[in-house]
């Protein structure tokens, strides 16, 4: 009986994963296709099975070297950058005043171009793993700070009443309401930073590294290796997709109440 | 069992919005004895849950006072004298019903007035009593609007509170869910003997319940009538299709009547 469920279960994982899954042959096909069609010099455009040979080759020792680098280097940043996050959003919460002096400038952090950024604090920090956890940081504070505070806001008057009603602490009030009632809103922060950080390490890397899946693609580029750059790219995708889906399965194990999760 | 505490409402006014702002109640008198079921009826916009949070000690009023069994609103509510039902059920939803019932319990830890695993059992049998028996485990987005709505009294009394405010409870349910609650109502609140304020629109449903009830008139809200409801209890659904409840519900209809046309009048002048 069980089995036959698990059996069903995984059927219909599968029938849920097979469109997305089917687009991305149609595309690898298309691809390979336009690629041999119009006789694309390999050097400018490779074809999918070209880039799926050097993924074959490079892949693992990418993977377990410069990958592995870059990924901690965006983890770092991403726990840094969330944890500031939520720390500001408790900040902004309890004292609107401030929130009014810190949010404008929250902004400016967010706008100031991240690329332009990067080689600064490469001359400040050098080849080191700081630059890099300090721009994947940035790059996730703001998401995880706008989604934060406004979970923490979003209490119903009457839950407040009814928490004043019981004569509760502010202590109690943030623990027994504001964080459960922000922890969806965190999750959609944190599901959007966990990509982000991938992207801020890389472009630090691109800045000036010695290791990590940015100075690959960056390196490559040099050599017109497309080739190996297109395989840089899918691997730090792939990872990216792997850490979202780490964040939305932590996510899934943490709000277990329906209607928790908030759409994507 | 709670002693209860009555409720003296002496030239009470509340203003919003400073010097131009709107005046919502002005010179209610009120007094409830320890034990009595009061109900406030009104159109929307009198003031009458204004009334329950200025009782309760969520809002301070501009004018006048209240004395809650000796002591100001505020000092009651610090002294866990009062249970709330709002006009949503607000449960935690992230709690399963049992755990809603158990969070007053949980919030006031040292002062509440079942310590450790009594409070449990008090909750599944204040659970029993409203008819969710078998549902302690459902989480409240698992349930109907109208066992949330009995999950939010469950949690009230969980507490023993002297005094239970009530805020068009059951306003957002159907006629027939409302009947069936308004018949626990009464069950569980004789159990607890507390003094109750209950808000309503409906008319059928203050006389019903209460010993007494109240009529409010809007802009600024202030008391047109108090009545008697001449019923004994226990009382069961028949009593309204009594003679006398109907007079007495066309008696107060015909209240908010003559005031829409006062305002009317001032209006066309």
């Amino acid at each position: 009986m069980s089995i036959i469920r698990e059996r069903s279960r995984m059927v219909d994982v599968a029938l849920r994963f097979l469109p997305s899954l089917a687009v991305f042959v149609v595309g690898l096909v298309a691809w390979e296709v336009w690629v041999n069609v119009r006789d694309v010099p390999a050097y400018l455009y490779p074809s999918a099975s070209e880039v799926g040979s050097e993924l074959l080759d490079e892949g693992p020792s990418l993977a377990a070297d410069d990958l592995r680098w870059t990924m901690i280097e965006a983890i770092l940043g991403f726990l840094l950058g969330s944890f500031a996050a939520v720390l500001a959003a408790i900040v902004f919460v309890h004292a609107k005043f401030i929130e009014r002096v810190l949010f404008p400038w929250a902004i400016v952090l967010q706008t100031v171009p991240i690329v332009a950024v990067a080689p600064l604090l490469t001359i400040w920090f050098g080849f080191t793993l700081r630059p890099k956890v300090i721009i994947a940081a940035l790059i996730c504070f703001f998401p995880v700070l706008v989604n934060t505070t406004k979970g923490f806001r979003s209490i119903s008057s009457q839950a407040i009443e009814l928490m004043r009603i019981l004569s509760a602490t502010k202590w109690s009030i943030f623990w027994r309401l504001r964080v459960p009632s922000s922890l969806p809103y965190v999750f959609a922060g944190l599901k959007v930073a966990s990509t982000l950080s991938v992207i801020g390490a890389i472009v630090a890397e691109f800045t000036g590294a010695d290791r990590g899946i940015g100075f690959v693609i960056i390196q490559a580029s040099y050599r017109l290796d497309t080739r190996l750059m297109f395989a840089g790219i899918a691997l730090s995708s792939a990872a990216g997709v792997v850490f979202f889906n780490i964040i939305g399965a932590l996510e899934r194990l943490a709000l277990r109440w329906p209607d928790a999760r908030l759409e994507q | 069992m709670t002693t209860s505490s009555g409720i003296a409402i002496d030239g009470v006014g509340m203003q919003f919005g400073g010097r131009q702002g709107v005046t919502a109640l002005e010179g209610i008198d009120l007094n409830i004895s320890a034990g009595e079921f009061v109900a406030l009826v009104g159109p929307s916009g009198c003031g009458k849950s204004t009334l329950l949070r200025i009782v309760s000690g969520l809002l301070e009023p501009t004018s006048g006072c209240v004395d809650v069994g000796g002591k100001t609103p505020d000092e009651a509510r610090r002294d866990i004298d009062f249970g709330f039902v709002f006009q949503q059920p607000a449960l935690f939803p992230w709690l399963r019903v049992l755990g809603n019932v158990l969070l007053p319990d949980r919030v006031l830890g040292r002062r509440s007035p079942n310590r450790g695993p009594g409070s449990e059992h008090v909750a599944r049998e204040l659970l029993r009593d409203v008819g969710l028996e078998g549902f302690e485990d459902h989480y409240p987005g698992q349930v109907s609007g109208g066992m949330r709505q009995r999950v939010a009294l469950a949690r009230a009394l969980s507490y023993d509170p002297k005094i239970l405010l009530m805020d068009e409870p059951f306003g957002a349910l159907d006629e027939f869910t409302r009947d069936r609650l308004n018949l626990q109502l009464l069950d569980v609140c004789k159990k607890a003997g507390s003094t109750v304020l209950f808000v309503t629109h409906s008319i059928q449903e203050a006389i019903f319940l209460a010993d007494r009830v109240v009529m409010l008139s809007p802009r600024p809200g202030h008391v047109t009538r108090i009545a008697e409801v001449p019923f004994p209890r226990p009382r069961n659904l028949e009593v309204r299709y009594e003679p006398e409840f109907a007079a007495l519900a066309g008696e107060l209809r015909g209240l908010l009547v003559v005031e829409d046309e006062v305002e009317l009048a001032r209006k066309q002048l």
